[in-house]
């Protein structure tokens, strides 16, 4: 008798847990690593502000923020590229819409180490180093070293930019070495003398990087589309998210003046309204 | 061969042996040595007034008087560098177009050194984010960022066989005839004042909770979603692990049927931990839906069946070692099997069980690779108990890894990813050693 | 005292009908009802297979096997994309191969010391060293290759190796030396032993002494690109893999009953004579088993291979390169799964779980082996 009791009670417990989570005081974000620092920001800053709310981050990767949202296991798909059709098709299909919100610019910015005396880069040559048609630094007028081609992993919106901008769908070197984050390639570049790789503007610090066709990667030539290889980040939600949620504000806090702030503050380009 | 020689291979054999023993040794505490002395230094270390800021604004922790006493001090220290800052300002309004752009630069990029340093400028715009708001909490950090506010780093590639080499520039030098020249030297003779830099003992870090992505504060929502995870994974693994080694050691005979259970167990331990969480991903969350999304449910789920083979074994041969005469004499007292497994068994192998359970709570608490898919996330607060059925939590194991490779300023956090592996290792190796005392127990008991 | 059936239990030996009855059931509903909770892994076992092959198998419908074993190429983002796993498969063989280089002969080294070398308070000792390597958790070793040896390998890569031939060569060549010497005394007549024995053993030292010099050199001169390679992860893995090792190789010496032991001491073999002629046949089976699943630990770790190996699906150039990047299974699995997409079923998707296949069906290989080789050892053992 007391078993069924102490069964029922626990029970009726996660019954009311469960109800609980349902009235969306937790928001989950999933998604692009790219975008990873201003999701965290803006989820710091917005808990702040309403301390009955827990926002998740999951930093995973574009392709699983599509499809985490997709699955409805995430209110916000953060992803450093535009959603594949065979993606919004799948939202479709599980009677989902999937809207775009721009929350900000972003350049790739071609890194090398600081002892690099490399002077610039065309959008060819990088090509060429990245499909290994240039091996070693000597081609290009540096010292006689092997390249060591550092690229994002395949599986970051920011590797099909890369894809898109500066490949046009040429095969990455074989070589190529492939690491999992923004944050990684920056460190494998900067422990590196002979390495090359792309990052965010925002993972710049303590690298050097290369003008490419002659601009410099700064917010400035992004925001004056000058820098060839720039890219817009995203949120994405399930429709536009209902007013006066706690998802629309957090969503749209992009918008803000204290949003923009957080964004330029975080290294990435907000952007214009 | 000659017996001289046969004993000097008998002696090398030896010696092989043991080296391999020292080797095994030398692994340990090279691996363990620079984990266990840098991770000590995210609790110890040398604080700024910075971190007696955070830990006053953040926690309400601290003397208030003597925090706003040494606030003070600080303020009146670094009003000089703002009073120079400011007269190069307008020093820089009155150069001519083409100098005022460069100079602009440059000295952007020494107000953000200073505000690195020191933190917002007080009576200034106050920033959103608290990296900006505050300084450098930590000395040794301070100590980087003055080189770099000091030296200019630039680099000589004049040789053109290979790589540049790094060449530091005072600034002061490309400042020199304008305001700003002197505040250098300033900063080089009047950093300890500015900072206040003292032998801190935080222990904080691993019962704070974290602030702008790791950056201030502690560690506590990762270690409290490595409990909660572990100890779940325990409250599903432990009663089907020892109901299945009962089953194992006392019922089940020698048919065939036992020995393919017993391969599956054997396979079940032999599953890669990846695996485990690509079939935690599709099952609980995808096809039983425990939990809409990631949670800590479904990663303890996963990390249960994970551990569950480990535990059969471990309490399978605990209850294999009691006595058999404890058995025989129940049963001629006339319990049933059942009671006096329940009765006698059980209570004779507890210890020896307990320590697999031990073991496996530190398995559970260390695995990654399970909860990547199932639970873990690199921000989000501390869970309350009945939120873990429905929402995923940071955990160490993941979030060493997240700051270690994707974030967006790792050698910031150092300190804190040492920190973390510190907590972690720390955490599984006492619930080793109890294993270990626990097993010394037993063992003393059995040979009594 | 109240048993589980509620009943009371006299202290009376004559139970009557009812109880004897009642307690029949009861113990048969319980004898099943455990089983059930054992088939729990059984069940699980099953899922995972069914899961994994469910999502592994439209894989090779959409593309074939060859791709897959074959292709060296993998883009799978590419347009069109491909996804040849041989790189991958290779790299993960590498690296397994590596830590075995390194576990196994420390593995069965510790072992043989562990059990007939050391004095019992000493292994008291080391066992805890062996277990606190087991408990560690993979994403810290990870984070030492990572953030400790991978700096270390690329700035002083060179030295490093070479303090590590040294270590390993100069006692080896000494004691070539010694025996060389004896050797050649051992042929000539007895009075001019003296003088042969010193020369040939000088002559052997130095020519080993001179061949490790030129091998230092080498490695001393050698830059290493990249630290993040195979070889960081072969050797942290071997260090993973060791305790596997050294336990199991540990149990099948100590199985070995000291019978064999002291019948080969009273024939007058040294000791290093009975463990390599006598004991190590013997135990021979349960140390390949200890090998195999020390490989199957070190091909199926996760945390460590993605932080540290490089993560470039080539296969290196020469084959033995460790210096070079690899990819593995494990890592591709784990980074990979973020773009693939569940939902519209891709290629992509399917591809992680064709590899997750093959490690479940690797590791199932291994372990029967290991399983069949132990339970045949322990038959003869029993035998004999």
């Amino acid at each position: 008798m007391k078993a069924k009791l102490a069964v029922l009670v626990a029970v009726g417990l996660m019954g009311a847990a469960v109800g609980r989570a349902g009235d969306n005081q937790a928001i989950a974000v999933d998604g692009s690593t790219t975008v990873g620092p201003i999701a965290k920001a803006f989820a710091e800053f917005y808990m702040n502000r309403n301390p009955g709310v827990n926002i998740t981050v999951s930093e995973s990767g574009s392709g699983n923020g599509a499809k985490s949202l997709m699955n409805a296991s995430c209110d916000v798909g953060a992803m450093s590229r535009p959603m594949k059709p065979s993606e919004v098709k799948g939202m479709e299909d599980s009677g989902r819409l999937a809207k775009a919100h721009i929350v900000a610019m972003d350049g790739l910015a071609i890194a090398v180490h600081p002892s690099n005396p490399l002077k610039g880069l065309t959008l060819a040559q990088i090509r060429d180093i990245y499909t290994g048609k240039i091996r070693n630094w000597k081609e290009l007028g540096g010292p006689d070293q092997a390249i060591v081609v550092i690229s994002r992993d395949t599986n970051s919106g920011t590797y099909e930019c890369f894809e898109t901008l500066v490949m046009n769908q040429a095969k990455m070197f074989e070589k190529t070495e492939y690491v999992g984050s923004n944050g990684a390639v920056r460190q494998r570049v900067m422990d590196t003398p002979a390495a090359i790789g792309y990052v965010g503007l925002a993972f710049t610090e303590g690298v050097k990087t290369v003008p490419v066709d002659g601009v410099e990667a700064t917010m400035d030539t992004v925001v004056e589309k000058k820098y060839p290889i720039a890219r817009p980040l995203f949120f994405y939600t399930n429709g536009m998210p209902k007013k006066g949620t706690h998802l629309e504000s957090f969503v749209n806090l992009y918008k803000t003046e204290e949003g923009r702030r957080i964004v330029e503050d975080t290294g990435f380009v907000p952007v214009a309204l | 061969m000659r017996t001289e020689t046969r004993g000097m291979l008998d002696r090398a054999f030896t010696g092989t042996g043991v080296f391999s023993i020292l080797l095994l040794v030398a692994a340990l505490l090279v691996i363990l040595a620079p984990l266990a002395v840098r991770g000590l230094k995210a609790v110890v270390f040398q604080g700024t007034v910075e971190h007696r800021r955070v830990l006053l604004d953040k926690f309400g922790r601290g003397d208030r008087a003597a925090v706003q006493a040494e606030i003070a001090e600080v303020v009146e220290a670094r009003a000089p560098v703002y009073v120079m800052m400011d007269r190069f300002q307008s020093e820089v309004e009155a150069m001519p177009l083409s100098q005022r752009r460069k100079m602009r630069a440059e000295f952007q990029e020494v107000r953000k050194l200073v505000g690195a340093i020191l933190g917002d400028r007080s009576g200034g715009p106050a920033s959103l984010l608290m990296r900006n708001q505050y300084g450098a909490t930590r000395w040794d950090r301070a100590q980087v960022k003055l080189q770099a506010l000091l030296f200019a780093e630039t680099w000589d590639y004049s040789d053109n066989s290979s790589f540049g080499k790094k060449v530091h520039t005072p600034r002061a030098e490309r400042f020199s005839g304008t305001a700003l020249e002197p505040m250098f030297g300033y900063f080089r003779g009047n950093i300890g004042r500015m900072l206040l830099p003292r032998r801190t003992v935080y222990w904080g870090f691993f019962t704070d909770d974290s602030f702008d992505s790791h950056l201030f504060g502690g560690i506590w929502p990762e270690l409290l979603g490595t409990l909660y995870l572990a100890v779940g994974a325990m409250l599903f693994a432990v009663p089907a692990g020892i109901l299945a080694a009962i089953f194992f050691a006392e019922y089940a005979g020698d048919s065939w049927a036992v020995g393919f259970l017993r391969t599956c167990v054997s396979t079940l331990a032999g599953v890669p931990s990846i695996v485990f969480g690509l079939f935690g991903l599709a099952f609980f969350i995808g096809v039983v839906r425990v939990s809409p999304s990631k949670s800590v449910l479904a990663g303890s789920l996963t990390l249960a069946l994970m551990i569950l083979p480990t535990l059969i074994r471990t309490a399978e041969e605990a209850i294999r070692a009691v006595p058999q005469t404890y058995r025989e004499a129940a049963l001629s007292l006339g319990g049933s099997r059942w009671h006096t497994i329940v009765s006698v068994v059980l209570p004779a192998a507890l210890p020896g069980i307990l320590t697999g359970v031990v073991i496996s709570l530190g398995r559970a608490a260390g695995e990654t690779a399970p909860i990547i898919f199932t639970a873990a996330v690199s921000v989000g607060k501390p869970l309350r108990l009945w939120q873990t059925l429905t929402q995923p939590t940071p955990a160490l194991p993941w979030n060493i890894y997240n700051l270690a490779t994707e974030h967006e300023a790792v050698e910031e956090v150092r300190h804190v990813q040492y920190g973390m592996v510190f907590a972690l290792v720390g955490m599984v190796l006492l619930l080793n050693l109890a294993a270990i005392v626990l097993r010394a127990r037993v063992a003393r008991k059995l040979r009594a | 005292m109240i048993d589980s059936t509620g009943c009371r239990c006299r202290p009376s030996l004559v139970l009557d009908d009812r109880t004897r009855i009642r307690q029949r059931i009861l113990e048969t509903a319980g004898r099943w009802t455990l089983g059930a909770v054992t088939s729990l892994s059984l069940v699980a076992v099953l899922f995972i297979i069914l899961f994994i092959a469910r999502d592994a198998l439209p894989f090779f419908r959409l593309r074939g096997l060859m791709e897959f074993f074959a292709d060296k190429q993998w883009y799978p983002s590419g347009a069109p994309p491909h996804f040849g796993a041989l790189t991958i498969l290779y790299g993960s063989g590498l690296v397994a191969l590596g830590a075995a280089l390194v576990a196994v002969p420390l593995g069965i080294g510790a072992a043989i010391c562990l059990s007939d070398i050391l004095p019992f308070r000493a292994r008291q000792a080391v066992k805890p060293v062996i277990e606190m390597l087991a408990a560690i958790p993979s994403v810290a070793y990870g984070f030492f290759a990572l953030v400790v040896f991978a700096p270390a390998l690329q700035e002083r890569g060179g030295l490093i190796l070479s303090v590590v031939a040294v270590a390993l060569g100069a006692p080896l060549a000494l004691l070539a030396g010694f025996v060389a010497g004896d050797l050649v005394a051992d042929a000539v007549p007895e009075q001019r032993r003296g003088t042969h024995r010193v020369l040939a053993g000088f002559a052997v030292t130095i020519t080993g002494l001179h061949l490790l010099g030129g091998l230092v050199e080498q490695l001393a001169g050698l830059r290493i690109a990249s630290g993040t390679n195979a070889l960081n992860v072969s050797l942290i893995l071997g260090i993973m893999a060791l305790p596997t090792v050294v336990s199991i190789s540990e149990d099948a010496l100590q199985s070995v009953g000291r019978e064999l032991r002291e019948g080969s001491y009273a024939l007058g073999a040294t000791r290093a004579e009975t463990l390599l002629r006598v004991v190590a046949p013997a135990a021979g089976s349960g140390i390949a088993a200890a090998v195999i699943l020390g490989i199957m630990r070190a091909i199926g770790e996760t945390m460590v291979v993605w932080m540290a190996s490089g993560n470039a699906a080539q296969i290196p150039q020469p084959w033995f390169n460790f210096l070079e990047p690899v990819r593995t299974l494990t890592a591709t699995i784990a980074g990979d799964m973020g773009e693939a997409d569940q939902m519209t079923g891709s290629e992509r998707y399917h591809v992680l779980f064709a590899m997750a296949l093959v490690l479940l069906v690797f590791s199932f290989a291994c372990n029967t082996t290991s399983e069949l080789i132990l339970r045949r050892s322990r038959r003869k053992l029993r035998g004999g």
